[in-house]
């Protein structure tokens, strides 16, 4: 399994704020994920895999939580 | 070197009462509040500003910044509360306090690391005018 997460604006272009995915080859890294899931560039989105920022390369294992992160604007 | 705390709350607070609750006894202290402005980003009136974060990431890396910074400035005690939820204009969003025992270094450490949260901490705002929202995709300049 995979858990991916979308937070922000993210989630509302998707519509869908968590999804559980079957585990598979095909998810080997964040950018592959996130090609998959047909939702626009990645420019300007920060990855988090089990709550550390990661790079888009990073290899993903079975039970990851996965994170897409729109520009950030706290403060 | 002091303590830091640091917490994300869901309900509203007043800085100065935080403030005199907050231990610490250095020679000097810089304070930081954000405040939600009374328009919006595009110069309509704001109705409210709502705020979302990646709750434990967020903590976190906000954590990890103040303890780098703390390091990198000889700085003591640092508190920072950030507000989450839906806000109106005037109400408190941010609250950064760092001691030092100069004032240099709590102010430079203050400022530091506002600009790290405002840019490395997942935070998003929602800018609601005529019940219509619309998430920011950029920080405000300095």
């Amino acid at each position: 399994m995979l858990q991916v997460l979308l937070f922000a604006s993210l989630r509302e272009r998707a519509g869908w704020s968590e999804r559980a995915l079957s585990w598979s080859s095909d998810y080997a890294t964040p950018r592959a994920v996130w090609n998959l899931l047909k939702l626009g560039s990645l420019q300007g989105i920060s990855i988090a895999v089990n709550q550390e920022l990661v790079d888009a390369d990073q290899p993903l294992q079975a039970g990851d939580e996965l994170a897409f992160l729109p520009p950030f604007t706290g403060g | 070197m002091g303590l830091i705390h640091v917490e994300i709350r869901l309900a509203g607070f007043d800085p100065w009462q935080e403030l005199a609750q907050w231990s610490g006894h250095e020679a000097a202290a810089a304070v930081f509040v954000g405040r939600v402005r009374s328009t919006a980003m595009d110069g309509r009136p704001l109705q409210a500003l709502e705020l979302e974060h990646y709750p434990g990431l967020c903590e976190r890396q906000i954590t990890r910044m103040a303890v780098q910074l703390q390091q990198e400035y000889g700085a003591g005690a640092i508190l920072v509360l950030h507000r989450v939820g839906r806000l109106v204009p005037g109400e408190p969003v941010v609250l950064v306090a760092v001691q030092a025992d100069r004032r240099g270094a709590a102010q430079r450490c203050s400022a530091a690391l506002l600009e790290q949260l405002k840019h490395h901490a997942p935070f998003w705002k929602r800018e609601w005018c005529a019940d219509q929202g619309i998430w920011l995709e950029e920080n405000t300049p300095l």
